[in-house]
């Protein structure tokens, strides 16, 4: 099974414009030093069109990604963290 | 109403709210089944510029259970595309439309089928042209022969249809929704009146319909062509539904991203389950589960509302009903498991202990050519709840089964009351203005905008 970090799975799925215009509100994301996570192998060989980030919860950092006709829940509570800092 | 409406998400959402569902063996080719679905509610029929039509951001499906199991074996997928011929005119057409090409018809829908067996997906065909709403006079002026246009012969073996059709669901909706004041019977009625005959509430309006017509041995979990009603390779479970996208974000100049997974937002096997078996706070969440499901809401089933308001809204009138407070077997068999063998001489249509709302058709029994629009109840085992037919008095059935009718059927020692054999909302077929047809697809032309209202 093949890993993929959260930068390298940024850098390797086309995302939306209206996806790409959350950047600029959070400059540290994409060079973010988080841990690598674990999301489903295939994400990234066949994502496209728009991707959806919905923050299940904020305490646990559970978030659901909606790419294509598919969902991948994952947890990174740190992302969360900048997620939330960036919505101040 | 059937399934109109039925619960508060849904009735904000009309493109994707399945109405009424049908399954029958087709009266004009009896080796081959109907499947219908019917989706947005009450379509006025004047309408315009932006007649009514399906949703292209919507996932519309018809499931097949071949093996009693709740889950579907055999699933048909409609999708749609909206194109424009000329994106510079506020109109519908600019002149009459002669065909389903005809370039005076500016706002047209194509759609794709696909047939999911067994995990198993199979792009049908593609490109299919449904035919444009009733207009009038001048911009339909031969709308039969633009239905006949959409009917469409597909080489895997299914006819199917998409379009407009004439609401076929018929039922006293004023009365019924003022506490259950039945015009016959309103005499009775704990605010009396005076009876009076009933009256139409879903007339000359129109709704959207898909429909499939296919060989039964193309339904049956082994290929078999059913013959033997006995059989319980002869009995399918079929419900409908609606799904859309997890995520969409509106965005600048009218753009709309979609993202995520088909979450279903409506679904439909027997008339009037969710209307009247569910209550307010739980129809969201039946209509986004799956019938395998449906055992969480069996207390509803057993134990339902709609006997309580007769006996309180007809006092005296359902004595026998008021005095009855075991859980409604009767109603579990008929939308839940289906009927067992040897209840009802000549049928069943059981498939097995999972509870799940479907509309269970026996296939192996033949249409009758003198149907009884109470279906089991008046003794023609082809009609409700052996699956349903376009003409079945559904609302009559079912009232008359929730007053007690049935009840004998799994427990001989109740008598039904008098009134439970002869309570009606007093509408029938042939208070239908635009009439059933007798052949594919079934349900009238629909009402044009010219004419309706007038």
């Amino acid at each position: 099974m093949t890993k993929l970090t959260r930068r390298s799975f940024l850098q390797q799925t086309p995302v939306s414009a209206a996806t790409l215009s959350l950047l600029p509100a959070m400059p540290d994301l994409a060079a973010a030093p988080h841990s690598p996570r674990t999301v489903a192998p295939q994400l990234a060989a066949t994502a496209t069109g728009s991707m959806v980030i919905h923050v299940n919860d904020v305490a646990t950092g559970e978030m659901t990604l909606l790419v294509g006709a598919r969902e991948v829940v994952l947890r990174d509570p740190r992302l969360v963290a900048r997620f939330v800092e960036a919505a101040r | 109403m059937s399934s109109h409406r039925e619960a508060p998400e849904i009735s904000k959402d009309p493109v994707a709210d399945n109405t009424d569902v049908y399954a029958f063996v087709s009266p004009d080719n009896p080796n081959t089944v109907t499947l219908i679905a019917n989706y947005i509610p009450l379509e006025g029929p004047a309408g315009g510029p932006n007649f009514f039509e399906f949703g292209d951001d919507v996932l519309y499906e018809i499931h097949i259970d071949n093996d009693g199991d709740g889950v579907d074996d055999i699933t048909y997928q409609f999708r749609f595309q909206t194109t424009l011929q000329d994106p510079n005119t506020f109109l519908y057409n600019t002149g009459p439309i002669g065909s389903l090409t005809d370039p005076n018809w500016n706002k047209r829908q194509l759609y794709s089928l696909t047939r999911v067996k067994n995990g198993r997906e199979t792009v049908l065909a593609e490109d299919l042209a449904s035919p444009p709403c009733n207009i009038g006079p001048f911009s339909t002026p031969n709308y039969t022969a633009l239905a006949a246009e959409a009917v469409h012969h597909l080489a895997s073996g299914e006819t199917v249809f998409a379009g407009q059709r004439a609401e076929g669901f018929y039922v006293d909706l004023g009365s019924v929704f003022d506490l259950v004041d039945l015009r016959p019977f309103q005499n009775l009625h704990i605010n009396p009146l005076a009876a009076a005959p009933g009256v139409d509430g879903t007339n000359r309006l129109n709704v959207h319909t898909m429909a499939i017509q296919l060989p039964k041995s193309m339904l049956t979990r082994d290929g078999s062509n059913p013959t033997n009603p006995n059989d319980p390779r002869s009995v399918i479970g079929v419900y409908a539904s609606a799904s859309r996208r997890k995520a969409r974000i509106l965005g600048a100049d009218a753009d709309i991203d979609e993202a995520g997974p088909w979450v279903q937002v409506s679904r439909l096997g027997s008339p009037l389950f969710n209307e009247v078996m569910i209550p307010l706070g739980l129809k969201d969440v039946w209509n986004a589960e799956p019938p395998k499901e449906d055992k969480q809401f069996l207390n509803f089933v057993q134990h339902q509302e709609v006997p309580r308001r007769l006996v309180e809204y007809y006092p005296g009138v359902f004595p026998h009903l008021a005095a009855y407070s075991k859980p409604r077997a009767d109603m579990v068999a008929i939308f839940l498991t289906g009927i067992p063998a040897g209840v009802i001489s000549g049928f069943q249509n059981f498939t097995g202990q999972t509870l799940a709302d479907l509309l269970r058709l026996n296939m192996a029994i033949a249409p009758t050519a003198t149907p009884n629009i109470l279906g089991i109840l008046g003794g023609d085992l082809a009609g409700f709840p052996n699956g349903r037919r376009v003409f079945d008095d559904v609302f009559t059935i079912e009232l008359r089964a929730l007053a007690g009718v049935t009840i004998p059927l799994v427990d001989p020692s109740f008598t039904p009351d008098a009134a439970a054999s002869v309570v009606t909302d007093g509408v029938a077929p042939s208070d239908i203005a635009s009439p059933f047809l007798a052949n594919f697809p079934y349900l009238g032309i629909p009402y044009s905008g010219f004419d309706n209202p007038s």
